[in-house]
């Protein structure tokens, strides 16, 4: 299992993230980002990085654990 | 703007002045008061069958995108970004949840809201700068479907698109409605000709005239059962309120036999017998008419076709069904799109014959889309000369002089389907379609109300808005 983690203050509503994996990541109405999940399989974890990746301003981390 | 009464009235009279088909100043016209109030089609619902599919269309110069939603609803929305006008998808087609725009990242979702606006805080001041909730990209002004047929009218206030079809539905029941599952299309083919758009368009609502001159070729290889190409007049062409189009007679037999006449196995035959209503059957069992070409004001036009798809000695047929549009680039350029349908519930193997078929006479690559296009390539270009400025070209064919018939119109007993319907050339549907044209062209356009977003214009909140009575 991975870990998601997410840059609360760092977020300036891309939505890159959601973009790139819309069953994990999403936007509230104030335009900050939100976790649809803690973990992910290890299986999936190229994938939702990628969309962590594309953050703009490096507020998505996929950490071990 | 020069005075274009003249033109109308010899157009309602029958008379066309030649250079209406090559004319920069009708063409201006044609986009600010036909396209931008007439109901025009987009896509088929087939086309994007899944949620997140998408396509991208134009009406003239306006794209929009076409797309299921995430909720399954179909939506359309202009394609420009909210923010600075850049177009939001590039793609002619595909799926996505969510579209972002390349110039400053903007997104959308698919059903138009607004997802993602950068640095909305610090750029805007939030909500209290820029209110980006509730806004969505421009939904087109009116939007409705019919047997799947996605249109689009961008007039907010256009009747509604079952009144704008009105009579006309029952024929186009017999194209995209051959089972209670409706109709699949595949395509479309996209391709330009230096043609003006009404040529097309009038040619499929009325002219079996051309048949036998035009596509004597295709009927002397063989490709139709038929041995002559003069059988058409024995055909009729009707005019039921937005559309006409042409029939082909049918041998002596019973609706059953005659439906497999053309090539229907008895399993679809049987499902067109619950689709239908009594007169739309009526029109082939009782009165032998099958029906062919026919266009949909303004520039939809539709094909139904029964050549021999297998070696030229058998007698076999097989029918396809076809659907184009012909969109207006200028004045002397049309682009093409077209799609092949078939019935969703048809056996594989007719889908796969019906497509052959279909790609033998129409499409890029078809035998009668060469023979038609060389005689509009030059209509067009001999249009825009001084010469054709003097002539009105006679558009009166199956009407006398003091404006009597030729020969009478069918009645009710002799052919079931709406509208008015003659036996034999004539130039009926042809004379209704620019009718209809003269009549939006002569009409002033209404001023388009501004839309202005998240800001205070003139004491006026603009905002789009995403509500759930629009796009239905
Ligand atoms: S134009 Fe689309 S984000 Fe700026
Ligand atoms: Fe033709």
């Amino acid at each position: 299992m991975a870990k998601l983690t997410a840059d609360f203050g760092a977020c300036q509503g891309y939505a890159n993230c959601v973009v790139a994996a819309d069953d994990v990541y999403d936007i509230d109405d104030d335009g900050i980002v939100v976790l649809l999940k803690e973990h992910i399989e290890e299986s999936d974890r190229a994938r939702v990085e990628e969309a962590a990746r594309s953050c703009p301003v490096n507020a998505l981390q996929v950490v071990d654990g | 703007m020069a005075d274009q009464t003249a033109v109308f009235e010899a157009v309602r009279e029958g008379m066309i002045p030649a250079h209406v088909y090559n004319d920069r100043e009708i063409f201006e016209l044609e986009r600010d008061r036909l396209f931008n109030r007439s109901w025009m089609f987009l896509a088929h619902e087939s086309e994007i069958p899944d949620v997140g599919d998408y396509v991208v269309r134009h009406v003239l110069e306006d794209s929009f995108i076409v797309t299921r939603d995430n909720k399954g609803e179909v939506r359309v929305m202009f394609n420009m970004c909210l923010h600075r006008g850049m177009q939001v998808c590039r793609a002619e087609m595909g799926n996505a949840s969510n579209f972002r725009c390349p110039y400053h990242g903007w997104s959308y979702r698919n059903d138009g809201r607004i997802l993602g606006l950068p640095f909305h805080q610090e750029a805007y001041g939030g909500e209290e700068g820029f209110k980006k909730k509730g806004q969505t990209l421009l939904p087109a002004p009116s939007m409705d479907t019919y047997n799947g047929l996605i249109f689009i009218s961008l007039d907010p206030d256009a009747e509604p698109l079952e009144d704008f079809l009105g009579d006309f539905k029952f024929y186009l029941d017999y194209y995209t409605k051959q089972s209670a599952d409706g109709v699949e299309v595949r395509g479309p083919q996209r391709w330009r000709v230096k043609a003006n758009w009404k040529i097309g368009a009038e040619n499929f609502a009325g002219d079996m005239y051309h048949t036998p001159q035009t596509h004597t070729s295709v009927v002397e290889i063989g490709l139709f059962r038929e041995p002559k190409a003069e059988k058409r007049k024995d055909g009729n062409t009707y005019w039921a309120t937005s559309g006409g189009g042409t029939t082909y007679k049918l041998p002596p037999g019973t609706l059953e036999e005659r439906l497999a006449y053309v090539g229907y196995p008895a399993e679809m035959i049987e499902r067109m017998k619950e689709s239908w209503s009594q007169d739309q059957l009526d029109v082939i069992g009782r009165d032998g008419f099958m029906i062919s070409a026919a266009s949909i004001f303004p520039n939809i036009s539709l094909v139904h076709n029964w050549p021999k798809v297998e070696d030229t000695d058998s007698d076999e047929v097989l029918p396809f069904i076809s659907l184009r549009q012909w969109q207006p680039i200028s004045e002397n350029e049309t682009e093409v799109l077209s799609w092949f349908i078939v019935d969703k519930n048809a056996p594989e193997e007719f889908k796969a014959l019906s497509y052959k078929a279909y790609l033998m006479c129409f499409g890029s690559t078809g035998m009668f889309e060469q023979d038609d296009v060389e005689n509009w390539v030059s209509l067009t270009n001999t249009a825009a000369g001084s010469m054709a400025r003097r002539l009105h070209l006679n558009s009166r064919m199956g009407m006398k002089m003091d404006g009597s018939e030729v020969v009478p119109a069918l009645t009710k007993e002799q052919f079931a389907g709406p509208g008015k319907a003659y036996v034999g050339y004539g130039e009926y549907s042809q004379r209704n379609l620019l009718s209809k044209w003269a009549d939006y062209l002569e009409r002033e356009p209404e001023p388009a109300k501004g839309i202005s977003l998240g800001g205070a214009i003139r004491g006026e909140q603009g905002r789009t808005s995403c509500s759930e009575e629009q796009n239905r």
